[in-house]
């Protein structure tokens, strides 16, 4: 992951997508924030008071549960952003909000968020096309969370991480990854290890090192494709 | 417009104006149980308010497995795609129980949309409330039992109808909750003698709806909440 003060890596994937005169006066109703892990933006049920560009951070959608079950519903990288609420008009979280990925982002005020979308159509247009991508993947994991076993949503899981980590390693522990796919513990033990075995990553004291990225992809359920395909579909 | 865009809460919350110019464009519709609105991946040619009938809208993995992610009645619309800029449906839209809705082709939603006014407003607040149910019920798939997934889905469909009685085979309902009929079968037959619901020949009645909110997950109070949060009377963030 970048060090703090680094230059960047990377931009935002959606402010790309505008126009140099309309990037240049979203860029300029925000600021520039180092977000850390693993700081919670926002809990279920309240007020979301700003929206989150990622840079080279990345920011978990975590559903609630009640006691300790909890699922990742959607990550949000520099291909996306956080605040779907604000832009949908419904400034509320239904979600815990958990920056995953340490790292810059921009960050802007939801009043002038809003601002922002109503006088500029190229912005609307592309949040509104982002939304609907995170409705689609949401329907697939869905599916997946469902009935793909443990050991290809840990592959899967992996790759969307790496991607937005823009890095083939990471820190990760046993118990986030088990909060984040809703499974026990000694579930992600067994799939890690194996994932292990087969030479397709290595995971030792919470270091995790993506060694074969064609081979986990092909350890990972088609999920991880079809969302990349369908990000693709929707913006190019 | 068909007097009964009223009972419709989307439609119904339109301003005079807008009313007026979608009037001669909404179509009433029957909707039959069981039929595909639309498929997932396919294209799409209307949004459908639904009036009386339910549209569940299901997720299709590629080895054909699907089970419901949402459940569309007079509380809103089915087919946000089309203004949302997707060229395609990201699920699979079935009738879960037939009634009436009202059509209106994409071209005028679309041209509605981009107006601005309380319609893109309004979608919009929809579609928030529908990822969040979407969510809501990714999880409660993965973390609660049949028997509380049941509830949940008894409760949601009953809201969206007029009365507490609803036509249900055990085979859709196994469907829309992605379980073995046995599951639905074992999970109704406790509620039956709890005397929560009576069963027979495919008509479920809620007798004692009090009870069967206390049986259900936390999962239908969020997406209760959500649902009426959404046309709150609130100033738009």
């Amino acid at each position: 992951m970048p060090a703090r003060g680094a230059p960047l890596p990377v931009t935002n994937r959606l402010l790309d997508r505008l126009g140099a005169r309309d990037r240049a006066h979203v860029l300029a109703a925000g600021e520039r924030v180092e977000l850390l892990f693993p700081d919670v933006l926002a809990e279920p049920g309240s007020v979301m008071p700003h929206v989150y560009f990622p840079l080279a951070s990345f920011i978990s959608m975590v559903a609630p549960m009640g006691g300790k079950s909890n699922l990742e519903v959607a990550l949000a990288g520099n291909e996306g952003f956080y605040g779907l609420g604000v832009a949908m008009g419904v400034p509320v979280s239904p979600v815990h909000a958990i920056v995953q990925g340490s790292g810059p982002a921009i960050r802007i005020a939801a009043g002038a968020f809003g601002r922002e979308l109503a006088r500029m159509p190229r912005l609307r247009a592309c949040i509104h096309r982002y939304t609907y991508v995170v409705m689609s993947q949401l329907i697939r994991a869905a599916g997946c969370n469902r009935f793909h076993v443990v050991e290809q949503r840990l592959a899967r899981w992996l790759l969307m991480t790496a991607d937005r980590a823009h890095s083939a390693s990471f820190h990760m522990t046993h118990d986030f990854l088990a909060y984040m796919l809703g499974v026990r513990r000694e579930g992600v033990t067994k799939a890690a290890t194996a994932l292990q075995q087969r030479r397709l990553i290595r995971y030792a004291r919470g270091a995790m090192m993506i060694l074969d990225r064609a081979g986990l992809e092909r350890a990972s359920c088609a999920c991880y494709r079809s969302d990349l395909a369908m990000y693709a579909r929707a913006f190019d | 417009m068909p007097s009964n865009r009223m009972e419709n809460h989307l439609l119904g919350a339109l301003s005079e104006a807008e009313c007026e110019r979608l009037r001669p464009h909404l179509e009433a519709v029957d909707m039959p149980l069981g039929e595909v609105v639309y498929e997932s991946g396919g294209s799409l040619d209307y949004v459908y308010f639904p009036v009386t009938s339910i549209v569940s809208l299901l997720y299709v993995l590629e080895n054909g497995s699907s089970a419901e992610i949402a459940v569309v009645g007079n509380d809103g619309v089915v087919g946000i795609s089309i203004f949302m800029g997707g060229e395609s449906t990201p699920s699979r839209a079935v009738v879960q129980s037939a009634g009436r809705a009202l059509r209106l082709a994409a071209p005028v939603m679309k041209a509605e949309f981009t107006r601005g006014g309380s319609m893109q407003h309004l979608m919009l607040r929809y579609t928030q409330a529908l990822i969040t149910q979407m969510a809501q019920t990714a999880v409660c798939n993965r973390h609660h039992s049949v028997d509380q997934q049941l509830c949940r889905w008894l409760l949601l469909s009953l809201d969206r109808l007029s009365t507490p009685q609803l036509s249900m085979t055990q085979e859709l309902i196994a469907n829309m909750l992605g379980v073995r009929r046995e599951g639905v079968t074992e999970a109704a037959g406790k509620l039956q003698k709890a005397g929560v619901i009576s069963y027979r020949r495919g008509q479920i009645k809620v007798l004692d709806r009090a009870r069967l909110e206390g049986m259900s997950c936390e999962c239908y109070e969020v997406v209760r909440r959500e649902t009426m949060r959404l046309l709150a009377p609130t100033a738009p963030g």
